[in-house]
């Protein structure tokens, strides 16, 4: 198991806010959060790039913008574009969204072209390929992960946070066996809890995205005193992205091979009942 | 002194004669104040098993270090032994009074003995005065509360009874700051028997702050926490603590026709949704309270505040009564005639739960929604029905020979989650050391809402570490005198953070911790001498031995046994539920 301190567990946060509706007060907010708790970066949309690197100026926090975000399916160029304007406006790390069509339909070398286009762009930025797992199955997400180490990107990463679902221990345990320890896996998306938080690292996550990070943060002072609550062990299906498939959400052949899981699960037996 | 005055002033009404009680330095550090020093402080003045409503029995308004501060600091504890349930009891009210007793210049107010005819104490900088409080006796709390303002000049935060406490209802709420209640546990009755009508504080002393550049920069840390927070930035500012009704609901928990049911049909109609689109006027706030979470409503004919969750609950889904107008002004009449909600609520189901099984056959029945305000008068006034009422349901059950129909603990109703959904709640109202409360260990937020930590609801393991755990923290807020709602924004690391910036004393979250400890601990001494132990540590047998038919939380019994000594061992007491004696070593008890 691995023992978190404060001090480890900040260092692992992006503290994020990537809403749609999210103001210049809402970015300050953040800057100033991250500065407090000493947060490793805060993650924003490319709009407000230059207005958050202002307000992390001297405070050691980096910043981390997003291109293609959230649903990787604009050109190469565009992508590439988005993600040199961040830098140059003062990103210290780039989260691009994979083209999930493309790694669906198989398309490898288009795949690892638009992840190597926005990798040259944003040098010396670190580039994180958000592969947003909740659109793909294994095969693809093991895909994903080779195909971005291959194109040079130094990480990659679970979700957006606007799918059908985030971050699940299953997911990141696949993705860092694929892209072995030398190469960063972001966990994101739904990461509401220090729980939330602590299973994904277990999982194999160096890295963390979320905007409840003052809240995980403050989940950690308390687990410290009572312990066996936060691991005792838990119902895996409550875990499980197979739990969580959405019919209206998710591609049909995505949504049926979550569910076909169930099926072999070897917890089926004892979980998969209407629970509640 | 940075944080507290120094000052804690006793009256006595029946010699009339006031003193100032001496506090030690280690004794704010190890009991902060409000909820913990307060028990403190009662406890060496009063034997174990004073008569709540004896002269000599002491009622403390207690203040704590924060108050007068930061955010939400604007509340009081009001500590003595409870008419209710005869343990140890303090009751948290919000609005401003705290923050005006603080201003006046003393940290808490101390009562004992009964005036000769009625008084009310008038504070302010200058002191504590006794006044004549005759032509008030026999008002409501809101022409207490509006009479005594425009003699104080209109500046003056009051705690007031109303006809129910000058009754001694042994659940006599005392109100203040119009609508805030300090509610549980009867201590307005406490008042009542004291011939003390009200309590006018007023004055602008301002906080001594150890680290005043610490403080700016925390205030402004913990009202980005909170504005973030989903629950305290946007569920209970939108639509109140109602906004607990379609989602307790849903987990099949929602008291329904006194426990008997999980799932309320009408539970829309009266949900903190209903309310916005119905009868909401503006939300409303306690002092420095960025979030709100007070709901001034109306109706065709009234104005007041509330229903909050627990009121929704207790006059509604509990007495199977969905017309949300008359919850609402069964409301107003608790808040004007000063009784607590959720005792009434509670009360009235076991009555009609009497009545149906034919052991009261005059009692209420359920569903008549336009006699509820009525009820509500007649038990302020203990006439009529009211007088029956006026018992509570543990001794209204006993009376009627079926005890067992009192959805109690300790004599204190349970309030608005089934025990039999949420195995951790279950655990937190048996060993709640005031009775059927939700407020001393609040384990649907782990186990319903997922914070901090998201619990199986169902399963027994790790709740009886957690249950402590929250029992701890919440003696510590109490203590320090905040709102509970913090507790979903910031954690005890910024609870430490806080009282340094203020206080300038470094407490760290261990002995933080081990302040909760102790007064919990304290608490629970007090309520062992005066004769509970493991035999009251339960819950009424419905929880044991029904289960629901319907609703996600069918099938389901309570399983307290499995919890219980885990819970004494955490806590390290005897099987028996007494703290050991290296456990009071430890806490220096």
């Amino acid at each position: 198991m691995i023992e978190l301190d404060r001090a480890a567990l900040v260092k692992m946060i992006d503290h994020t806010e990537l809403s749609a509706h999210s103001g210049e007060k809402k970015i300050a907010n953040l800057c100033a959060e991250a500065r407090s708790f000493g947060f490793y970066a805060v993650c924003v949309n490319g709009a407000y790039a230059s207005y958050a690197k202002k307000s992390l100026a001297g405070s050691g926090v980096l910043l981390c913008v997003v291109a293609g975000f959230p649903l990787g399916a604009g050109t190469s160029s565009a992508k590439a574009f988005e993600a040199g304007e961040a830098v140059r406006n003062g990103a210290d790390e780039v989260d691009m969204v994979v083209n999930v069509g493309a790694l669906r339909d198989k398309k490898h070398d288009l795949v690892r072209d638009d992840i190597r286009a926005v990798v040259e762009a944003s040098r010396p930025a670190l580039v994180k390929v958000i592969l947003e797992t909740c659109y793909l199955m294994d095969e693809e997400i093991v895909a994903g992960c080779t195909l971005s180490v291959e194109a040079g990107a130094q990480y990659v990463k679970t979700s957006t946070g606007f799918g059908p679902f985030g971050a699940f221990p299953d997911h990141v345990k696949l993705m860092r066996r694929t892209v072995g320890p030398d190469i960063g896996v972001k966990a994101a998306g739904g990461i509401k809890n220090f729980k939330d938080a602590w299973r994904l690292i277990q999982a194999g996550a160096s890295r963390l995205g979320l905007s409840a990070s003052v809240g995980v943060v403050e989940g950690l002072s308390l687990y410290k005193f009572a312990p066996a609550a936060w691991l005792e062990e838990e119902i895996p299906c409550h875990i499980c992205p197979s739990r969580f498939a959405n019919l209206d959400k998710q591609p049909k052949a995505v949504y049926a091979y979550y569910k076909k899981k169930c099926l072999e699960c070897p917890h089926v037996a004892t979980y998969n009942k209407f629970y509640e | 002194m940075n944080g507290w005055t120094g000052k804690i002033v006793k009256v006595d009404l029946g010699r009339g004669t006031q003193e100032d009680v001496p506090v030690s330095d280690a004794a704010r550090r190890r009991y902060l104040g409000g909820r913990g020093l307060g028990v403190r402080l009662y406890a060496d003045l009063c034997p174990v098993l004073t008569d709540p409503l004896a002269e000599e029995n002491a009622l403390l308004f207690m203040t704590g270090p924060l108050t007068g501060t930061l955010m939400t600091s604007g509340r009081t504890q009001v500590i003595s032994r409870s008419p209710l349930t005869g343990t140890i009891c303090d009751s948290s009210s919000g609005g401003s009074f705290g923050a005006a007793l603080k201003g006046a210049g003393i940290d808490g107010l101390v009562v004992q003995g009964r005036a000769p005819k009625p008084v009310y104490l008038r504070i302010h900088e200058g002191g504590v005065e006794v006044r004549d409080a005759a032509a008030f006796w026999g008002l409501d709390t809101q022409q207490t509360q509006k009479g005594l303002q425009e003699e104080a000049g209109g500046k003056a935060s009051v705690a007031c009874i109303g006809p129910a406490g000058e009754n001694r209802v042994p659940f006599a709420a005392i109100m203040n700051d119009k609508d805030r209640a300090a509610g549980r546990g009867g201590l307005g009755a406490v008042m009542g028997a004291k011939n003390l009508k009200a309590v006018a504080a007023s004055g602008s002393r301002p906080v001594d702050i150890a680290d005043p550049a610490g403080y700016k920069d925390l205030a402004s840390r913990v009202d980005r926490a909170v504005d973030k927070n989903p629950v305290t930035g946007k569920s209970l500012q939108v639509l109140g603590t109602s906004v607990l009704v379609n989602i307790i609901n849903a987990h099949g928990m929602y008291p329904t026709e006194n426990f008997r049911r999980g799932v309320f049909n009408d539970a829309e109609g009266t949900s903190g949704e209903k309310i916005a689109e119905t009868l909401l006027l503006r939300q409303s706030s306690c002092f420095k309270c960025p979030i709100g979470c007070g709901r001034t409503t109306r109706t065709k004919d009234k104005h007041g505040e509330g229903p909050e969750y627990e009121t929704v609950w207790a006059f509604g889904a509990n007495l199977g009564i969905s017309d949300l107008a008359a919850i609402a002004e069964a409301n107003y009449a608790c808040n004007e005639l000063g009784l607590d909600t959720i005792t009434m609520g509670g009360t009235l189901g076991c009555a009609m739960e009497l009545a149906e099984a034919g052991a009261w056959p005059g009692g209420p029945r359920w569903g008549e929604a336009g006699k509820l305000a009525d009820w509500v008068t007649e038990t302020a006034h203990r006439r009529g029905m009211g007088a029956e009422l006026a018992l509570g349901s543990k001794r209204l059950a006993a009376k009627y020979g079926r005890p067992e129909l009192a959805m109690q603990v300790k004599g204190m109703e349970i309030p608005a989650y089934d025990p039999r959904g949420a195995q951790g709640m279950a655990l937190s109202y048996a060993t709640s050391n005031r009775g059927g409360c939700h407020m001393r260990a609040y384990l649907v937020a782990p186990e319903v809402l997922g914070h901090p930590v998201f619990l199986d609801r169902f399963s027994t393991a790790g709740k009886a570490e957690l249950v402590a755990l929250f029992q701890d923290v919440s003696a510590v807020v109490d203590s320090a005198v905040l709102c509970r709602f913090l507790q979903f924004a910031v954690g005890i690391s910024t609870f430490a953070e806080m009282l340094r910036v203020v206080t300038g004393l470094d407490f760290g979250d261990e002995e933080l911790m081990s302040v909760g400890r102790r007064v919990y601990t304290l608490e629970r001494l007090f309520n062992n001498r005066a004769g509970f132990g493991r035999a009251d540590d339960t819950l009424p047998p419905r929880f044991f031995n029904e289960e629901f038919q319907t609703g996600s939380s069918r099938h389901r019994r309570v399983r307290l046994e499995e919890m219980l000594d885990d819970y004494y061992a955490v806590r390290g007491w005897d099987r028996d539920g007494r703290p050991r004696p290296h456990t009071l070593a430890e806490l220096g008890l």
